[in-house]
């Protein structure tokens, strides 16, 4: 499994969008569709995938798309 | 005034926002007198809602100066609010700055990050008694509306601050919708009592709310069963929250498992948790638990709140001492009917005092009544009712060729639909439509959708459809 790919799918089926979005303005306070519902799509389908069970605080400040892959790294997903 | 705002202690706060906004109740007074003083006719108003201190203290207004407002989400689809435009011809706009561009109208005042608007349509003859507006299913834009009369509000508002014992000490955090109608009780109740209300924009899953309710010493909070899910994922548990005694939970059925969990914390932490459950028919609240039976009547919505009574039709008796049947409610906050068309709005009270609701209820030996089930075709998704009916004629209008059945549950949208061509465009086009999250929908192919000789869809056969599916 290629990391970012599935990183990306999980995005772009989330929000709705094309991949061309996927950008550092791609974030929680910059994105209208990413609201409750989505961040706790978001977070599930990413448990799901990539086999870890975040934080409470890495899921309340999961704020962007770059800033996500971090996080996950710190879980040994290698991207 | 509406809710004796002018009778409670003027230097205290009434509302504050996490925009930086902070209204004393004189404020209120003196913002709701500015409204007067423009001497507006009576008529339909539109209003654009986001959970700030501009967009209540215009429904504030309105209600005092016996405007008719209609609680619209500032968030609703562009097409959807011309829709509703073009059929209940609103005189006037109540609406946030940045929607200034999209709606034509000539300003006329503005107060607190929201301005109001005059359209080019005139006002034209209501029933004296209707007070307000709400569409029964928000997010598809219902042109369906229930129409409150004078009293609904303030009646329960008056209860529920009763039976949640209220007192201007208390600072309520409103968290739902204010278009919503059980965010607009919380709003009402804690007004009534003089207490303050914390309008938040930011949602559950942002630190600044948890920040913001923190800072501000909120006391009171209240909650869909998803607000709920996204509590327990984010450990509200460990959170502290020292001020925060009261959780109260309406707007759908909590999983027993839930439940129990709000409950148990409740207990563990001096806090209190009250189950209520209530309707857009009823201006909200017609139930409620008392907290200290939380942990023994698990998944129960109590009794009736003051004033009110429960009530259960066709009733049918179980072994045990329980009775079911289909839940209904006497009480001052019943509100007049429905309105399909602008002509509606001149219609008199139709309810009567006595509203069905459409829900299955057990009512236990002890007298407890328990939500079982549900006749209507209505889904509650994230909290929010959604009207399978009005679902299926936005994706009728929108792809005029294809045949469409909505079925689900309170988790998930079934959308059957017969053209295979459209199945990938569905999704993303009701989930932008409605403002609903897209895992929320799930769609399905089907060569006809199973109807009987009447033109009566065949549920059970869609259903006998799913079930293969899933295996």
């Amino acid at each position: 499994m290629n990391a970012l790919n599935e990183y990306n799918r999980i995005f772009r089926e989330t929000f709705g969008v094309s991949e061309d979005a996927l950008n550092e303005d791609f974030t929680f306070n910059g994105v209208a569709v990413w609201d409750s519902v989505a961040h706790m799509s978001l977070i599930s389908s990413l448990e799901d995938a990539f086999d870890v069970m975040f934080d409470v605080d890495d899921i309340l400040h999961y704020g962007s798309y770059f800033h996500g892959i971090e996080i996950l790294k710190h879980y040994g997903v290698e991207f | 005034m509406f809710l004796n705002v002018d009778k409670h202690d003027q230097n205290k706060t009434a509302i504050k926002d996490d925009s930086g906004f902070n209204l004393t109740y004189a404020d209120v007074c003196r913002t709701i007198d500015e409204f007067k003083a423009l001497n507006i006719p009576r008529s339909v108003v539109f209003c654009l809602c986001e959970n700030s201190a501009g967009s209540l203290i215009g429904y504030l207004a309105f209600e005092n100066n016996k405007q008719v407002p209609l609680l619209l989400s500032a968030g609703l689809d562009e097409g959807l609010r011309h829709n509703l435009e073009f059929m209940y011809t609103p005189s006037y706009y109540w609406i946030p700055e940045r929607k200034e561009q999209e709606i034509k109208g000539e300003k006329l005042y503005s107060a607190y990050g929201f301005v109001l608007l005059k359209t080019e349509y005139d006002p034209y003859p209501i029933n004296p008694k209707l007070s307000m507006l709400l569409t029964t299913s928000g997010s598809t834009g219902s042109p369906k509306l229930v129409r409150h009369k004078y009293g609904n509000l303030e009646a329960n508002a008056e209860n529920v601050a009763k039976v949640f014992s209220w007192t201007e000490n208390e600072i309520g955090i409103c968290d739902l919708p204010m278009n919503y109608t059980m965010g607009l009780n919380v709003i009402n109740s804690h007004l009534y009592a003089g207490a303050s209300v914390l309008m938040v924009k930011a949602n559950l899953m942002d630190p600044d709310f948890w920040e913001f309710i923190k800072i501000n010493e909120g006391s009171s909070f209240c909650g869909v069963p998803f607000s709920y899910e996204i509590m327990r994922r984010i450990g509200f548990d460990k959170m502290d929250l020292p001020k925060l005694h009261t959780l109260a939970e309406g707007g759908g059925k909590l999983t027993d498992k839930m439940f129990k969990w709000i409950a148990s914390y409740a207990k563990n932490s001096g806090k209190r948790f009250c189950a209520t459950f209530g309707t857009s028919e009823t201006s909200a609240r017609m139930a409620f638990l008392d907290p200290s039976l939380a942990m023994e009547k698990i998944g129960s919505i109590g009794k009736a709140i003051p004033n009110g009574e429960l009530f259960l039709l066709d009733e049918v008796a179980g072994e045990d001492g329980s009775t079911t049947g289909e839940l209904g409610y006497r009480g001052p906050n019943v509100t007049m009917g429905y309105a399909l068309c602008r002509d509606d709005l001149l219609k008199d009270d139709e309810f009567c005092g006595e509203y069905h609701t459409g829900d299955i209820a057990k009512r236990d030996a002890d007298g407890y009544y328990y939500i079982i089930g549900r006749k209507g075709r209505f889904l509650k998704l994230f909290g929010l009712r959604v009207s399978l009916d009005e679902t299926e004629r936005i994706l009728k209008t929108q792809y005029p060729s294809s045949d469409f059945v909505c079925t689900g549950d309170d988790r998930h949208m079934n959308v059957f639909c017969t053209n295979e061509a459209i199945k990938d465009e569905i999704v993303p086009f009701i989930s932008a439509k409605t403002n609903i999250h897209n895992s929320a929908f799930h769609v399905l192919w089907v060569d006809r959708i199973p109807r009987n000789e009447y033109g009566k869809v065949r549920f059970a056969e869609l259903e006998d459809y799913l079930i293969d599916k899933k295996h």
